[in-house]
C-alpha cells in the first residue's frame, strides 16, 4: 500500500534541505534562461511550474564520466617495457532528483532494458541507477510538443519514480511508488494526505483529458522498416535537419556513448561521454568508410531506433517518452511525430510494369 | 642567474625559425643576461601561428604568451608575417573580450642579428607579466559553487 | 505579412527552373515557423513570411551545391549568402535569391518568458507592433518591441543586400550605422575579471550538441570539425568549462572577419548561451581595425585573407 502524504508549497525547500543531508539533491533551477537540474542550494529558486529545458539525464548518465584511470610506468632496467596500472572508478554516493517529470523518469526505463539486461550489466550505470531516487512531479500544463499519451504514458505516470507528487490546493500530494520512496516520506514537514487523494485523482483525470486524442503507433515498427530503403523519403524529411545533437542530448531516452582515452604524459583516464547518432563521426569507421554518410541516413536511424528497432527487441516498447524536447529545442523545428506518422501513412507509388 | 628575483611565471614564446629564433640564439651566444621565465616553441614562420595556439596556451594556464617573427618585408616566405600581423592584432583585441588582460599577449619583430633587441624584448615582456601576476585560472568542475557566487554578483 | 502573396507569385514563376526553393512555413505550433523546402507547385501555398521566420536558410546552401536553389532571405540572411559567394563556397549562377523587407524576427526565448507557463498555443497573429498569442485559453498580447531578437534592434540591413527578386518596398535600418554596436555597452563596461567569470558561468551549461556550429551558415567544415577530431586533439571529451569555452573560441576565431551576425549560433543553442555577444564584439573590433563588414560586398576579400604592407590601424611597432 502506497504511503500518501501532503506537503505545503512553502515547505518544499525546507524538505529538500532536509533530504540534502543524506543525498546529493538536484532540483530544477534557472541557469541563465535555461531551466536545468542543479545541485540544491537554498539560495536558488526551485522552478516547478514548467518542464525543464534539460531532463535530469546527467544524474544517472553523466555527460562525461571516468571509467578507469591509468598510469604508465617504465621498467628502469628496460625502458621499452611499459607497465600499465589501471583503476576502475565506480561512482559513489546517493542522489535524489526532485521535480523531474513522469516522462523524464520513464526515459530511464528505456536505459534499463539495455544497460541492466540479463545478458549484460553496465556496472557504472547500475551503480548510479541504484543510488538515485526520483521524486517526480505530475504535469500541470500541457504543451504543444507533449505526446506522452501516444507512447503509453500520461501526466501522472509513476513508472520509474520513487515518489510521485501531484499538485493539490496549497501544496502537493506525495505518493510513494517504491519502498525507498516510502522512506523519504517520513519527514516532520509532511502531513497525512489521504483526505486529498480524491482531489489528486481528479487533477490527474482532468490533465490527461487535456492531452487530446492519441495516435495509434502499433504499426510504426513495421512501416518504418518498409521505408528503410526509400532514401527519397528520408532525404525529404531530413532536408531541414542541421545534423546537430540537440535532439539526442536533450532526449531522456537516448543512451548512446563514446569511449575515449585522454592521456597526459604518463597518466590518463578512460572516459565515457555522450555521443549522438546525428553526428557523422558516430558511425565513422577506421577505414574511413561511413555507413551513414548523410543526414538522411542519420535521422532515419534516430527515428527508426526509437519507433522500430528498439520495440522489435524490447517487447514492443517504444523508446520515446513523448516529452517533446526534440521538437521544442530543434533549431530547425523538426517534428519527430510528423515523420513517424508520415511513415505510417506512406503509400508507395504503384510500381510501373 | 635570473635577472628578476622571486618566483618564475609561465611564459610561452612562439618564435619564427628564421629571424627571432636566430635572434634569441644570437643573444645567447653573446651571453646577454635574460630572464628565464620564457619557454620557446620554434615555428617555421609567424604565419604558421594559428591564433588558437595562443588562446589554448592561455586557457591551459600560461601567464603570458609572446610571439616574435621577422620584421615586415623581411619574411623568409615573403608575406607570412603580413598575414600574421592581421591575425595577431585581431587576437590582441579578442583576448580582453574573454577577460584576459591585454598585456598577457604581445607580438613583435626581432631579426636574427638583433641579439640585443631580443634581450630587451624578453626582459620587457617578462617584467610586464610579473607586474600582472599569475593569470586567472579556469574553474575546475568542483568550482561550481564559486561560479554561483559570481552569478549572484553579476 | 503583406508581401507574402507577391513572394509566392514570384517563386511560382521561377520554380520550373529550380530544383528547390527554401522558404518557411508554419511549424509544430502556430508560434513557430520551420524551414520549408519547396519542390512542387503545391508546396508554395504553405509558404509563410513574418516575424516567426527566425531561421537563416543560407546555412543549407553549401550542402546543396550543384543544384539550382532558390532561397528566401531576410537582410541578415542575405549577408550570409554574400559571404558564401565571397568565399567561393557557392556559385552565383546556382542561386536565385528572393528578398523582402524584414521588420524583425522574434526571439523565442523572450516569447517563452513573456508567455510564462501558458500551456498549449492555439493561434498566433501578427497585428501592427503586437504578437497576439492564444495560449491555454487566454489571449496574450505581446508587444513586438519586447519580444523581437536583440539583433533586430541594431539591424543595419533590413533589406536583402543581394536579390534577384525583391518583393515590397525597402525599409530603413533600425538604428544609424554609428549606433550599431551600442548594445555592447553593458558588456564593455564589465571589468576584465567579471568577463572571465561571466563566460565561464555561461559556458558551464553547454551540452556540446554543437547546434551553434551546425546552424552557423559560415561553419562550412561540416563533418570535419576540429571539435571532434582526435588528431589534432584540440578538445578532450571531458565535461568541463575549459573545453566547452575553448570550442566557442575556436568557433569565434574561425569566424573572425567572416561572421555576418545572423545570430543563428545563439538562437540554435538549446541552453540559451549568449553566443552572439562574443561574435558581435569580435565584429566590432574587426570593423574598427579594417573598416570591414562581412557579407556586404560580393567582390570584397575578407580581411584575414589579405594584408597591406602598411596597415593604417595596426601599431605593432609601438610595443
Amino acid at each position: 500500500m502506497a504511503k500518501v502524504q501532503f506537503i505545503k508549497s512553502a515547505d518544499v525547500k525546507p524538505w529538500l534541505a532536509e533530504l540534502a543531508q543524506q543525498h546529493r539533491v538536484f532540483a530544477p533551477a534557472y541557469d541563465g534562461e535555461a531551466l536545468i537540474f542543479r545541485p540544491f542550494d537554498p539560495e536558488l529558486e526551485v522552478v516547478l511550474d514548467r518542464a525543464a529545458t534539460m531532463p535530469p539525464k546527467k544524474t544517472v548518465f553523466p555527460q562525461s564520466e571516468m571509467l578507469v584511470d591509468f598510469t604508465y610506468s617504465k621498467d628502469p632496467e628496460d625502458l621499452s617495457r611499459v607497465r600499465i596500472e589501471a583503476r576502475e572508478t565506480l561512482p559513489e554516493g546517493k542522489t535524489l532528483v526532485f521535480g523531474s517529470r513522469p516522462c523524464d523518469v520513464r526515459g530511464f526505463t528505456m536505459f534499463d532494458r539495455v544497460y541492466l539486461s540479463e545478458k549484460m550489466t553496465d556496472i557504472y550505470y547500475q551503480a548510479r541507477r541504484r543510488n538515485t531516487l526520483f521524486i517526480s512531479l505530475a504535469c500541470s500544463t500541457i504543451e504543444n510538443t507533449c505526446f506522452c499519451h501516444w507512447v503509453g504514458s500520461d501526466p501522472c505516470d509513476h513508472t520509474g519514480s520513487d515518489v510521485l507528487a501531484i499538485p493539490v490546493s496549497g501544496g502537493y500530494l506525495l505518493e510513494s511508488v517504491t519502498v525507498s520512496g516510502e522512506k523519504l516520506l517520513d519527514s516532520q514537514l509532511l502531513a497525512d494526505g489521504a483526505s486529498r487523494k480524491a482531489e489528486a485523482d481528479k487533477f490527474c483525470h482532468e490533465i490527461a483529458g487535456l492531452l487530446g486524442s492519441t495516435r495509434d503507433l502499433s504499426q510504426a515498427p513495421e512501416k518504418l522498416l518498409a521505408v528503410f530503403d526509400n532514401m527519397e523519403f528520408w532525404e525529404e524529411v531530413s532536408a531541414k535537419c542541421l545534423s546537430c545533437g540537440a535532439c539526442t542530448y536533450l532526449c531522456p531516452s537516448c543512451y548512446c556513448f563514446n569511449i575515449t582515452d585522454e592521456t597526459s604524459g604518463m597518466k590518463g583516464k578512460r572516459l565515457r561521454s555522450w555521443d549522438n547518432c546525428m553526428s557523422a563521426q558516430f558511425t565513422m569507421e577506421a577505414s574511413g568508410h561511413n555507413p551513414r554518410p548523410t543526414k538522411a541516413h542519420r535521422l532515419k536511424n534516430r527515428v527508426g531506433h526509437k519507433f522500430s528497432y528498439y520495440p522489435a527487441i524490447h517487447g514492443g516498447v517504444t523508446s520515446c517518452c513523448g516529452c517533446g524536447r526534440c521538437i521544442k529545442s530543434c533549431p530547425a523545428g523538426i517534428d519527430i511525430r510528423e515523420i513517424v506518422l508520415k511513415a505510417i501513412n506512406f503509400a508507395p507509388a504503384a510500381v510501373e510494369e | 642567474m635570473p635577472v628578476l628575483k622571486g618566483k618564475e611565471l609561465r611564459i610561452v614564446g612562439f618564435l619564427c625559425n628564421w629571424c627571432s629564433y636566430g635572434g634569441a640564439d644570437t643573444a645567447g651566444v653573446g651571453r646577454f643576461t635574460q630572464p628565464t621565465d620564457l619557454r620557446i616553441i620554434r615555428v617555421p614562420c609567424s604565419g604558421r601561428i594559428d591564433p588558437l595556439f595562443i588562446i589554448k596556451t592561455l586557457m591551459n594556464g600560461a601567464d603570458g604568451v609572446l610571439v616574435s617573427g621577422c620584421h615586415p618585408r623581411d619574411c623568409h616566405y615573403a608575406e607570412g608575417n603580413f598575414y600574421a600581423r592581421r591575425r595577431l592584432e585581431v587576437l590582441h583585441r579578442f583576448l580582453p573580450i574573454l577577460g584576459f588582460e591585454p598585456g598577457r599577449f604581445e607580438y613583435t619583430w626581432v631579426s636574427a642579428s638583433e641579439g640585443q633587441r631580443w634581450q630587451q624584448v624578453v626582459t620587457r615582456f617578462t617584467e610586464q607579466i610579473h607586474k600582472l601576476g599569475p593569470a586567472p585560472k579556469i574553474a575546475g568542475p568542483e568550482a561550481s559553487k564559486t561560479l554561483r557566487q559570481m552569478e549572484a554578483a553579476l | 505579412m503583406k508581401y507574402q502573396q507577391e513572394l509566392k507569385d514570384s517563386i511560382r514563376k521561377a520554380l520550373p527552373d529550380l530544383d528547390v526553393v527554401i522558404a518557411w512555413s508554419s511549424g509544430f505550433d502556430p508560434l513557430h515557423a520551420t524551414p520549408h523546402f519547396i519542390r512542387r507547385d503545391e508546396d508554395i501555398d504553405r509558404l509563410e513570411i513574418g516575424p516567426l521566420c527566425v531561421h537563416n536558410l543560407a546555412t543549407y546552401l553549401p550542402g546543396l551545391r550543384g543544384k539550382k536553389v532558390g532561397i528566401v532571405v531576410k537582410g541578415c540572411d542575405s549577408r550570409s549568402v554574400i559571404e558564401l559567394l565571397q568565399e567561393n563556397l557557392i556559385k552565383r549562377e546556382d542561386v536565385t535569391i528572393f528578398g523582402f523587407p524584414c521588420t524583425g524576427v522574434v526571439d523565442q526565448t523572450k516569447v517563452r518568458k513573456a508567455l510564462g507557463n501558458a500551456g498549449r498555443v492555439d493561434f498566433c497573429q501578427v497585428a501592427s507592433q503586437t504578437l497576439v498569442v492564444g495560449a491555454g485559453g487566454t489571449e496574450h498580447k505581446l508587444r513586438l518591441s519586447k519580444v523581437l531578437a536583440d539583433k533586430c534592434f541594431s539591424c543595419q540591413y533590413p533589406n536583402a543586400l543581394l536579390a534577384d527578386h525583391f518583393v515590397g518596398e525597402k525599409i530603413s535600418p533600425s538604428v544609424a550605422e554609428e549606433e550599431g554596436y551600442d548594445d555592447l555597452a553593458a558588456f564593455e563596461n564589465m571589468p576584465l575579471d567579471e568577463r572571465f567569470a561571466f563566460w565561464q558561468k555561461e559556458m558551464d551549461r553547454c551540452i556540446r550538441c554543437y547546434a551553434c556550429r551546425n546552424a552557423c551558415p559560415m561553419c562550412v567544415c561540416r563533418d570535419h570539425c576540429l571539435a571532434e577530431s582526435r588528431d589534432p586533439h584540440w578538445l578532450s571529451q571531458e565535461d568541463n568549462v575549459r573545453d566547452k569555452w575553448m570550442f566557442q573560441l575556436i568557433h569565434a576565431y574561425h569566424l573572425a572577419g567572416r561572421c555576418t551576425e545572423c545570430g543563428e549560433c545563439q538562437r540554435a543553442c538549446p541552453m540559451d548561451i549568449p553566443l552572439l555577444l562574443l561574435k558581435k564584439k569580435m565584429n566590432k573590433e574587426i570593423k574598427e581595425l579594417f573598416q570591414y563588414e562581412a557579407g556586404v560586398d560580393p567582390a570584397a576579400t575578407p580581411p584575414l585573407l589579405s594584408f597591406k604592407m602598411e596597415e593604417e590601424n595596426i601599431k605593432e611597432r609601438e610595443w
